[in-house]
């Protein structure tokens, strides 16, 4: 038995006992691991940073991250052992800000920030104290993020930033928000763009709920009215934010594990089965064809997932369009998955009765199937990523690469399909 | 197919790509008057001694495999011979090796074992029956004679690459459930008749029995209690089964890129147009899951953790129906020079399409998930 080996051991037997003694279990957690609702109030939020903060005490958070910066400097492995033994466990559930805030975001500012950032933030990140979001798309810029038109201008040592941001999950319960804005107009879109770091409660911002299809207001729009922030709030460097954004696409495409299970699933789609026992088409071959595949789905998606991380961890610099391989998966196999649910179901998955949460499941599962598909970069654009950069075809035509920013938006507006 | 090969996996694989690139280039494996019986006897020695048939039998037996997972070692093997579409009784050789190391008599495991295991004699599984899809124990129905061997009347269908000297794993229904027995392709009473196919890079018979008597000693597993065993052969099919595959898919992939790449329409690649992109992406995937699914499956079956059988139902499902999606767009990429029998596409075409229909297609496996699922 190698080293590591037994390390990785010694450290399941250490979580195992922690955990057992120190965290609430909660009933078998699901097959896909995945909570039956999120975190959505400031009162799931204010338990959540309670837990969080006693798992930092006892030294449990941020695994994988420095341990200069307050984590543990282990690794995915390590990180991947407490998941497991901690999955039927209630652990601090932050909702989609927390995989925001420990995921994508933390991973960039630990990659691009400068030591005494990091130290200011980090440490407060990994205890719970502070929640961020996303300020990333506009109502004009989602997948063509770097169109994006929100402006910062320097004024001495401070930066006013100005503009629309949109699709920002959680950001009315987060703390921090990291905004991209352009602060060179005069270049190339890829090549004027500025992270920052954006206190919520700072003097000009403005968040709104929105309503969404499945009924909840998850998402947000925020309005950025000259609002003030200082040099120590940049993100990596003035005008390469481009850089940054390639780590963040990794972390945000989910390092090649977005939507996988957290254990391989080996039993039948247990949603499923029991659906299809509730309204008797167990024995129903079109039903029995439908759980089949959504299985095969769950299991293909899970091996998937750690064939894209261990293929993005032997990379110096881990490629998005790596990553956009378990990203894209969950964006064809979501939807997929979401209809087989209603296909099993039949009527009953169209109609239930009033309050019938287990009963309005299928439906739900239904609208909010091509999240995926859409959110954090469309599928179009991991087929443009995996198509270019992984399997070496050219590249569209181009009408903005190479252009000044400023000139782009004036040229759209009299686009003939001429390239150049 | 698998990131973290090891030294002597590579090894392995290096050497059996060379020999594959010198021996059987698709030049040959298109030619199949090149491919006679003393090409595919010579073939099967010069396999043999790089270790080809002794993966999936133990030590003491004369086999043994080189990352202690055996299954992992075919299946890795299998994917590089699926990329170049090689002939020749690979899989049917391990499995029946398999089984007789398994289950086979002393004198099976005596007298057959030690043939296949150095590539003297090839052996095929005669499992497939017209009108039972999947249900290995289909089309030949036997009578348990008073000392306990079988006699046998019917017909299996599809059987891969039989040679004269060939064995026969068939495996049969009795009255007190499944049996199987090894039998010559010689041997008494039995009939074996080339078939045209779909795919020309291998060659497949029906085979007919006529009241072949089978010695007890040839019966392999105790009929009516070999559930288990042949649930174990039809799963190791399965896998390399779908490993082949994915090596074809890979290879098919990799010529069409190059092609939209290379193919000028409209003053650009067809490869810069994102209709052509986008499919091409989506076969990545496809071929990057198949990979990570065949390879778990693989070392599931191989390590016997206890899900090994379900694994290989879910690769063979998942790869059966993704290879010919993968096959059918490919073609669709190269366009009216892919209906020309001089290009490869056909080629991946026919294989791919035939080996998603052997040893249970996608849907026979999803029906068999329920199953093992008890559901």
């Amino acid at each position: 038995m190698s080293s590591a080996t037994t390390d990785i051991e010694t450290f399941r037997q250490e979580a195992r006992a922690w955990i057992k003694a120190n965290l609430e279990p909660r009933p078998k957690a699901s097959a896909t691991g995945r909570p039956e609702r999120e975190a959505s109030t400031p009162e799931d939020i204010a338990k959540a940073r309670v837990l969080q903060r006693k798992l930092f005490d006892a030294g449990w958070a941020g695994l994988s991250y420095p341990a200069e910066y307050g984590g543990r400097g282990l690794t995915a492995l390590h990180e991947r052992v407490w998941r497991e033994e901690a999955l039927d466990y209630y652990a601090p559930d932050f909702g989609v800000a927390g995989s925001v805030t420990f995921g994508a975001i933390g991973r960039s500012l630990v990659a691009h920030c400068t030591p005494e950032f990091c130290q200011e933030h980090i440490p407060k990140i990994l205890a719970g104290e502070e929640l961020w979001c996303q300020f990333y798309s506009e109502p004009e810029a989602g997948s063509d993020l770097a169109g994006i038109r929100t402006r910062a201008v320097q004024d001495g040592e401070r930066w006013i930033i100005s503009g629309s941001k949109i699709w920002s999950s959680g950001a009315y319960l987060a703390d921090w928000a990291m905004c991209l804005a352009r602060t060179d107009w005069s270049v190339p879109k890829h090549r004027g763009l500025t992270w920052f770091a954006v206190p919520t409660n700072a003097k000009g911002v403005e968040i709104r709920q929105i309503r969404q299809i499945n009924g909840n207001a998850e998402f947000c729009e925020e309005f950025l009215d000259e609002v003030e922030v200082t040099e120590a709030d940049v993100i990596g460097e003035v005008n390469k934010g481009w850089a940054v954004t390639q780590t963040m696409l990794v972390y945000e495409r989910g390092a090649g594990e977005m939507g996988a299970s957290m254990v391989e699933p080996r039993e039948l789609a247990p949603d499923l089965v029991a659906l299809a026992r509730k309204v008797g088409r167990a024995d129903d071959p079109a039903a029995r064809q439908a759980i089949a595949k959504a299985h095969i789905n769950d299991y293909a998606q899970y091996h998937l997932g750690h064939r894209i991380a261990d293929r993005l961890r032997a990379q110096a610099t881990p490629d998005p369009a790596v990553a956009a391989y378990g990203k894209l998966a969950s964006g064809v196999l979501a939807p997929i998955r979401a209809r087989l649910g209603m296909e099993v179901g039949g009527p009953a998955a169209l109609a239930w009765a009033a309050g019938d949460e287990d009963g309005g499941r299928p439906a739900l599962n239904y609208l909010n199937g091509r999240v995926t598909s859409i959110a954090a970069g469309t599928n179009e654009m991991q087929r443009n990523g995996i198509g270019e950069r992984v399997l070496g075809l050219p590249r569209e035509p181009s009408f903005d690469t190479n252009k000044p920013f400023n000139e782009v938006l004036s040229g759209a507006r009299n686009w003939n399909s001429k390239v150049g | 197919m698998d990131t973290d090969v090891t030294e002597d996996q590579r090894a392995l694989l290096d050497v059996s790509e060379r020999f594959m690139g010198q021996t059987c280039p698709l030049t040959v494996v298109r030619d199949a008057d090149q491919r006679n019986g003393d090409f595919l006897a010579s073939y099967r020695r010069q396999a043999a001694e790089l270790g080809w048939f002794s993966m999936l039998v133990p030590e003491d037996l004369g086999g043994g495999n080189i990352s202690g997972n055996g299954v992992l070692d075919a299946a890795l093997i299998a994917y590089k011979r699926g990329g170049l579409l090689q002939p020749g009784s690979y899989i049917g050789t391990n499995v029946v090796a398999c089984a007789v190391a398994a289950a086979g008599s002393d004198e099976l495991r005596k007298e057959v074992l030690g043939a296949m295991v150095g590539g003297e004699t090839s052996a095929s599984w005669a499992v497939a029956s017209a009108g039972s899809n999947g249900e290995p124990d289909g089309g030949v129905t036997a009578e348990v004679t008073a000392d306990g061997g079988l006699v046998l009347n019917g017909a299996k269908t599809a059987v891969q690459d039989v040679e004269a000297s060939s064995w026969l794993l068939v495996t049969c229904r009795t009255s007190v459930g499944p049996a199987q027995a090894l039998v010559s392709a010689g041997a008494a009473g039995v009939t074996v008749t080339e078939l045209e196919s779909l795919d020309i890079s291998r060659r497949f018979a029906e085979v007919r029995f006529d009241d072949v008597a089978v010695a007890p000693s040839a019966v392999v597993g105790q009929p009516g209690a070999s559930g288990d065993l042949i649930d174990r052969q039809l799963a190791l099919a399965a896998v390399l089964t779908a490993a082949e595959s994915v090596g074809a898919m890979d290879h098919e992939l990799d010529m069409t890129v190059e092609y939209a790449k290379d193919r000028i329409a409209f003053g650009r690649p067809i490869g810069s147009f994102q209709a052509v992109k986008h499919v091409l992406a989506d076969m990545s995937l496809a071929v990057e899951m198949a990979k990570a699914v065949v390879g778990a499956a693989a070392r599931s079956l191989g390590d016997d953790d206890g899900y090994g059988v379900e694994a290989a139902s879910i690769a063979k499902a998942l790869v059966g129906e993704s290879s010919i999606e993968l096959a059918q767009n490919c073609f669709q990429v190269f366009g009216g020079i892919g209906y020309t029998w001089e290009h490869d596409q056909h080629l991946y075409l026919r294989r791919l399409t035939t080996d998603a229909g052997l040893f249970g297609d996608a849907a026979w496996h999803r029906e068999r998930l329920c199953q093992l699922a008890g559901i």
